[in-house]
């Protein structure tokens, strides 16, 4: 059954049930993805999945049920399985949907079709040769993938709410493995946007430079050091550190940021925005997942944070408007909190290395699941970068951390540079410059 | 969940253009949620996953397609979708469907489906309660339980037809303790392949209090100084450093490329020659057990190293065509949405013969890891990392101060050769592994161990 009917289906079934107040959230994803090892096509896949995720309200009390199963017992069931969880929830704090109203941005018609197969694969095997021609000493081991995607994102509620956005892009991913003697390196180059504006030799020389480049790395002394952090860097960190700006973990005592609207939470020099339509995102939503048409905002302006990210029931119990930032991780999740395209706003400074003089150039952090704490704000991360000397770039350096408290970092930025990046489309920033950091190398 | 004749007909379908191997994947999953905060039920999440993912061979190509329905139509379209990516005409025909029982070494006692909310909330509240009433300190805790009926079905073009049935049971508890403008956090984790029996092997009101007791902990400690120190490292998710230190570079999906530090390495020596490891499968009812992989292949005790000597990779099918080595039972995948590949079960490092205290009391100065988090590793450099939650000095020997987390890192097969004492009580713990082919279920161990030197990542 299409979601169509089966959407149908569920409304005939709400009603015989007496549920008033229901909501249906679906998701689709078309995907076509190939991977490439030595010259050859090593996997070739495609997918087509899709969900749907049911909300109803019993008496202020939000019941969910989700299902890939698309049909007209299905339908029954899955509403059956909501009401029961609705009535096991005991907080207090009233949920409640969405009404109309709301004027929604309209997205530029992405009529573009998608690609045939074959000619992602001739642009994965152009980008593998390329990685092969760059250097010599690129090896077996190398690979490239390339993907497209289509997605579909639609929320239909009993108040008569019915939203569609769709979006459709392309993924190329360089990945370099460079053999020295008996070490390896690896380094690699993603790219999130469309097949046209992809240039395979510019992926391929930055994915084998950025192997290429960490060749010989050393180790650090332990001790103080001005850390500059590259802007994917920085972005990796605020993306890890973003539910700090969620009303819904700061109103629950899990952000340090609870109640601290209207005070300096950072520098003067940061601002930081979300904004879901922003113009180089490849996935650009007008609604957000309770169906609240989204805006940007900035989060922190000069310093000062100026809101925290809100659904409809967090800004009820605030006593303020959603901001429009009720997230669905996926069509089985429950509504959370979540930014969209979510950056700090790049500074005019070019390069930051020469007002670092001496330090480290962290280029990458890693393990941040584990080493990176956004209750406490607490991290001690894997690094590797470069020595910065006398301004500018030097030496590279791998195996060793940084270590502070992601609350204290964002008071100490000194300076920002120019380059603003993001990280899979979502989490952006310019690169930073930071003194006094802990670092444990040998 | 699919009958015999959708079955041939998605086989038969799928290896029309040339393909030598073809295998159907279906799932029917259901998956709860209950969270529990400030004390009262916040959201519980229900899901049902239902889908097929089909995978053809041509040699060591791989073509694969997913659908999110088990509808005979949208089989057999997935089939044929996949079939569409090679040129060619059928080589095997007729395939011959043997189902076969491989029998279930995980038995269950109670289905969480068939249990009420309540039930689980009333576990659930007894350990929440007990974790906020630990110490004034505690501000919050965070409780959820979840549960897991994952059902799988593999057809393959060599005509075997296999079935399981895994249910899942976990309780995740997350203390925050306030002071001073200043938030630490305390956890417990304990799971199961098991169903809510799993309640009888933990009382609720003592995990509860161990979550606290580490946040509490934690609040008042300082923190260890920058630098690389010996560290003694903790039992039970202590073994989450040979799982990134070595165990995914023993996986096939990097070993087989090239893409491995110990690529190439079989039969020598890459650990010191205290490490004997083992990835089980087969540990009755443990987190990460399996019957059957996601390929059908059995579960396998497999001991990866020896007294230090590398003797097996985890391997699956598709890598081990390339390798010209037979599957392992390691084959894993998250869901029908992601394809699968060579993973770890129940991974941990045997027994030596070192005494706790001795281990402890060679010590001059350094760490003493109690309770580590995740951490993650790139299999090609060897460079690895994980999180200590729970941390105190060693000084002349004696347990002495707590240290606030810190990350360990290095490079695998260094750290690997470093472990040089091993403790003799193994304890295993569970955790949630990441990778291409999703998140899975899997049990580190090993017993107390001391590594000689590691860089700490402290202030």
């Amino acid at each position: 059954m299409e979601y169509k009917e089966f959407k149908e289906a569920v409304i005939r079934a709400a009603k015989e049930r007496q549920i008033a107040e229901y909501e249906l959230y679906y998701e689709e994803s078309e995907a076509t993805s190939v991977e490439i090892y030595r010259e050859e096509v090593k996997g070739y896949g495609t997918e087509d999945n899709m969900g749907v995720g049911f909300r109803c309200i019993v008496d202020g009390r939000a019941g969910y049920a989700s299902t890939e199963n698309l049909t007209e017992e299905e339908a029954k069931s899955l509403i059956d399985r909501a009401f029961e969880n609705a009535l096991s929830i005991e907080s207090e704090e009233k949920s409640f949907l969405h009404e109309k109203g709301d004027t929604y941005a309209v997205l530029q018609d992405t009529e573009e079709t998608a690609p045939a197969g074959t000619t992602l694969i001739d642009l994965a095997l152009e980008v593998q040769k390329e990685m092969y021609q760059a250097d010599k000493r690129v090896c077996d081991g190398t690979q490239v993938q390339v993907a497209h995607s289509s997605e579909r994102y639609a929320l239909y509620n009993s108040n008569g709410l019915d939203l569609e956005d769709r979006a459709a892009y392309e993924v190329c991913f360089g990945m370099a493995l460079v053999a020295d003697g008996e070490e390896m390196y690896d380094g690699s180059k993603f790219k999130l946007g469309y097949l046209k504006d992809f240039d395979s030799k510019v992926v391929a020389a930055e994915a084998v430079e950025d192997a290429v480049s960490t060749i010989g790395a050393g180790s650090v002394a332990s001790g103080k050091y001005t850390v500059v952090f590259s802007n994917k860097a920085m972005a990796t960190l605020l993306q890890t550190y973003s539910p700090i700006f969620s009303a819904e973990r700061a109103q629950k005592g899990m952000s340090l940021l609870a109640g601290k609207e209207g005070e300096k939470i950072a520098a003067d020099i940061v601002t930081i925005v979300d904004d879901p339509m922003y113009k180089d995102s490849v996935v650009r939503r007008t609604f957000d997942g309770e169906g609240v048409a989204t805006y940007a905002k900035n989060v922190v302006e000069r310093g000062v944070l100026t809101t925290l990210l809100h659904n409809l029931k967090t800004a009820a119990n605030a006593g303020v408007k959603t901001t429009g930032n009720a997230s669905r991780a996926s069509y089985a999740s429950v509504v959370g909190v979540s930014p969209f395209t979510f950056y700090i706003q790049p500074g005019e400074e070019p390069d930051l290395l020469p007002s670092a003089g001496e330090g480290i150039y962290v280029t990458e952090v890693t393990g941040l699941h584990a080493g990176a704490n956004p209750v406490s704000g607490d991290f001690s991360l894997s690094s590797k970068g470069f020595l910065i000397a006398d301004g500018k770039k030097g030496a590279p350096v791998k195996n060793f951390t940084v270590s502070g408290n992601f609350f204290a970092l964002l008071k100490d930025i000194e300076k920002i540079g120019a380059d603003l990046e993001f990280i899979r489309g979502k989490c952006g920033s310019p690169s930073v410059l930071v003194r006094d950091l802990a670092v444990a190398g040998e | 969940m699919l009958s015999r004749e959708v079955l041939k007909e998605a086989l038969g379908r799928a290896l029309a253009t040339g393909a030598d191997y073809a295998e159907v994947f279906a799932e029917h999953t259901r998956n709860k949620n209950i969270n529990i905060i400030s004390g009262k039920t916040d959201k519980i999440g229900d899901a049902v996953i239902s889908g097929v993912g089909i995978r053809i061979f041509k040699g060591t190509r791989c073509v694969s397609g997913s659908a999110s329905s088990l509808s005979p139509e949208a089989v057999l379209s997935c089939a044929s979708r996949v079939a569409d990516a090679l040129t060619g005409s059928a080589q095997i025909q007729n395939i011959v469907l043997r189902e076969r029982l491989f029998g279930d070494i995980h038995p269950i006692r109670i289905v969480p489906a068939d249990v009420a909310n309540a039930d689980k909330i009333d576990y659930l509240r007894q350990a929440c309660e007990a974790a906020k009433d630990y110490s004034d300190e505690i501000t919050q805790v965070d409780g959820d339980f979840i549960e897991v009926d994952h059902r799988i079905l593999i057809a393959t073009s060599e005509g075997l037809l296999a079935q399981d049935r895994q249910i899942r049971s976990r309780v995740t508890l997350s203390s925050v303790a306030s002071k001073n403008g200043e938030n630490q956090t305390g956890s417990v984790t304990p799971g199961a392949r098991k169903g809510l029996e799993l309640f009888e092997d933990f009382d609720p009101v003592e995990l509860g209090r161990e979550a606290s007791a580490q946040a509490v902990t934690m609040l008042h400690a300082g923190y260890i100084k920058a630098g690389t120190v010996p560290v003694a490292i903790e039992n039970g998710f202590g073994g989450v450093i040979f799982h990134e230190a070595c165990g995914h570079s023993l996986e096939a999906s990097c070993v087989a490329l090239g893409q491995s530090q110990f690529a190439g390495k079989l039969g020598e020596r890459i650990a010191n020659e205290k490490v004997t490891a083992i990835d089980d499968g087969t540990i009755p009812n443990s987190w990460g057990s399996i019957n059957i992989d996601d390929e059908g292949t059995p579960a396998r005790r497999n001991v990866l190293i020896e007294n230090g000597i590398l003797k097996t990779y985890m391997i699956d099918k598709l890598n081990g065509r390339r390798m010209g080595m037979a599957s392992t039972g390691n084959c894993r995948r998250q869901s029908y949405q992601f394809e699968p590949t060579s993973r770890m079960t129940n991974t941990y490092i045997a027994a030596g013969e070192d005494r706790d205290e001795d281990i402890i009391a060679s010590i001059e100065y350094g760490l003493y890891a109690k309770s580590m988090g995740g951490g993650s590793v790139n299999p090609i450099t060897g460079q690895f990392n994980f999180a200590v939650r729970e941390g105190y000095l060693i000084k002349n020997g004696k347990i002495c101060e707590p240290v606030r987390g810190a990350s360990l890192i290095g490079k695998g097969s260094d750290v690997i050769m470093n472990i040089d004492m091993v403790g003799r009580n193994v304890a295993r713990a569970q955790g949630m592994c990441g990778a291409s082919s999703g998140s899975i279920p899997t049990d580190v161990g090993q017993p107390l161990i001391r590594v000689s030197s590691i860089t700490v990542g402290g202030r």
